[in-house]
């Protein structure tokens, strides 16, 4: 078929390398082992791509690195680092970090190491056809392990069940409703110390991929940088189980995230939605790289179940 | 702190140059939605990756769920081609599955409309 004939398309463009004859055996066959594995990759469900959000967690057990999230808000600015390590295709381990610098007017500034945050992530049911995924995971929070200064003393365990849910089954009529999708988590948050109260964590994100309307909807003639843009609006909420423990708090956070081949950038706004939940405008921005994507025959690979 | 983060980054970044990962569609002709005078004589579709011909592959139907395809879809490098039989007006749903060279799989569907 001669190139030439497609149209406005740029020869070059149609003509990016061709995989030489020699190579094309070694590469059939590590596919042929390594395929059963390929659907478990981070974000992909169906037709749809999740971006990774920055204040829920979203519901993928995925090979991924947030280096780092820098937040500032309330008279404190917070440097995270959090890793995910695929074990098991579906199944993965989480470990986080992060770095506190809080000056509340009026009190000496208080800085250092938070806890260790321990987590897990597993997969049990996805639907390719309705872009739906449904992960329950624990979180764990080694009381104890950071600094005195800023962290607490006593562990806290997050039992969650996760969910992304993605619009582009709905009719041909709300057609361009079909780029939205959600996330959600909700979690019940037991603290290891009796006397400590516990809490419902619940939080989400409202998602509107420019790509899917550019790929899947509507060809907007987008460029490169603007179909990979995803406007969001993240939410994140505490809600203690008992009175007298003060009522729900939590933020409201309006961004773009720009989700490249190998790493996405995300920036929001912090929103306070009450008095007792932080004072004035922050924000939050993230460098986050897809490691199954940057190493996909070592580090990106489930350690078990993977393939080569 | 800072210094050494982004030093981390800076690694990261540079072993992210010579790898592979999701193939994402990155342009298509005609594309989503188009809505065209003349039928196109093929569908061609370019990728943000490599593509694994045997495990990638595009089908064209009809409104009726009959394959107009004229032949079977060409996988190279990143892109796939697929001739069509000459299109009678009407909606046709274009349906592609793409696998990179290192195994990462994409789906993806979308409609055009040849006019009256």
């Amino acid at each position: 078929m001669n190139v030439r004939e497609c149209g406005s398309w740029e020869v070059e463009n149609i003509m990016k390398p061709v995989i030489p004859n020699a190579a094309l055996g070694a590469v059939v066959l590590s596919s042929v082992i390594g395929i059963s594995s390929s659907a478990a990759a981070h974000g992909v469900v169906g037709e749809r791509f999740f971006p990774a959000t920055i204040t829920s967690d979203d519901p993928f057990a995925a090979d991924e690195l947030a280096l780092p999230t820098i937040t500032s808000f309330d008279h404190e600015t917070d440097v995270d680092f959090d890793y995910s390590k695929t074990i098991l295709p579906g199944f993965a381990i989480g470990l986080g970090i992060g770095h506190v610098n809080a000056k509340v007017p009026g009190e000496p500034r208080e800085s250092g190491f938070g806890n260790l945050e321990l987590s897990s992530a597993l997969e049990v049911y996805r639907s390719s056809e309705h872009e739906f995924i449904l992960t329950t995971g624990l979180d764990w929070e080694v009381g104890g392990t950071g600094s005195r200064t800023v962290a607490e003393r006593t562990s806290t365990f997050t039992p969650t069940v996760k969910f992304g849910k993605g619009f582009g089954d709905l009719p041909d009529s709300l057609r361009y409703l079909r780029p939205m999708a959600i996330t959600g988590t909700v979690g019940y948050l037991i603290p290891g110390a009796s006397e400590e109260p516990k809490s419902i964590e619940w939080a989400g994100a409202i998602e509107y991929s420019l790509l899917y309307l550019q790929n899947n909807v509507r060809d907007q003639g987008f460029g490169n940088f603007v179909s990979h843009l995803t406007p969001v609006v993240e939410m994140r909420f505490s809600s203690p189980t008992s009175t007298g423990n003060g009522g729900t708090t939590g933020t409201i956070n309006p961004g773009l995230i720009w989700s490249g081949q190998y790493l996405q950038l995300a920036a929001e706004a912090v929103v306070p939605v009450n008095h007792a939940s932080g004072h004035g405008l922050g924000f939050i921005a993230q460098l986050h790289f897809y490691i199954d994507d940057i190493f996909p025959h070592s580090l990106g690979r489930p350690i078990f179940g993977g393939g080569k | 702190m800072t210094r050494h983060i982004f030093l981390a980054c800076a690694a990261l970044a540079c072993f992210a140059t010579p790898a592979f990962g999701h193939a994402f569609l990155q342009h298509a002709e005609p594309g989503a939605g188009a809505r065209l005078a003349v039928a196109p004589k093929r569908i061609a579709l370019a990728f943000s990756e490599r593509l694994e011909p045997v495990f990638s592959g595009v089908t064209v139907t009809d409104t009726s769920g009959h394959g107009v395809e004229a032949g079977a879809a060409q996988v190279r490098g990143n892109t796939m081609i697929v001739p069509l039989r000459p299109l009678a007006p009407g909606n046709y749903r274009v349906t592609w599955r793409a696998v990179s060279v290192d195994t990462h799989r994409t789906e993806g569907a979308y409609s055009f409309t040849v006019r009256p």
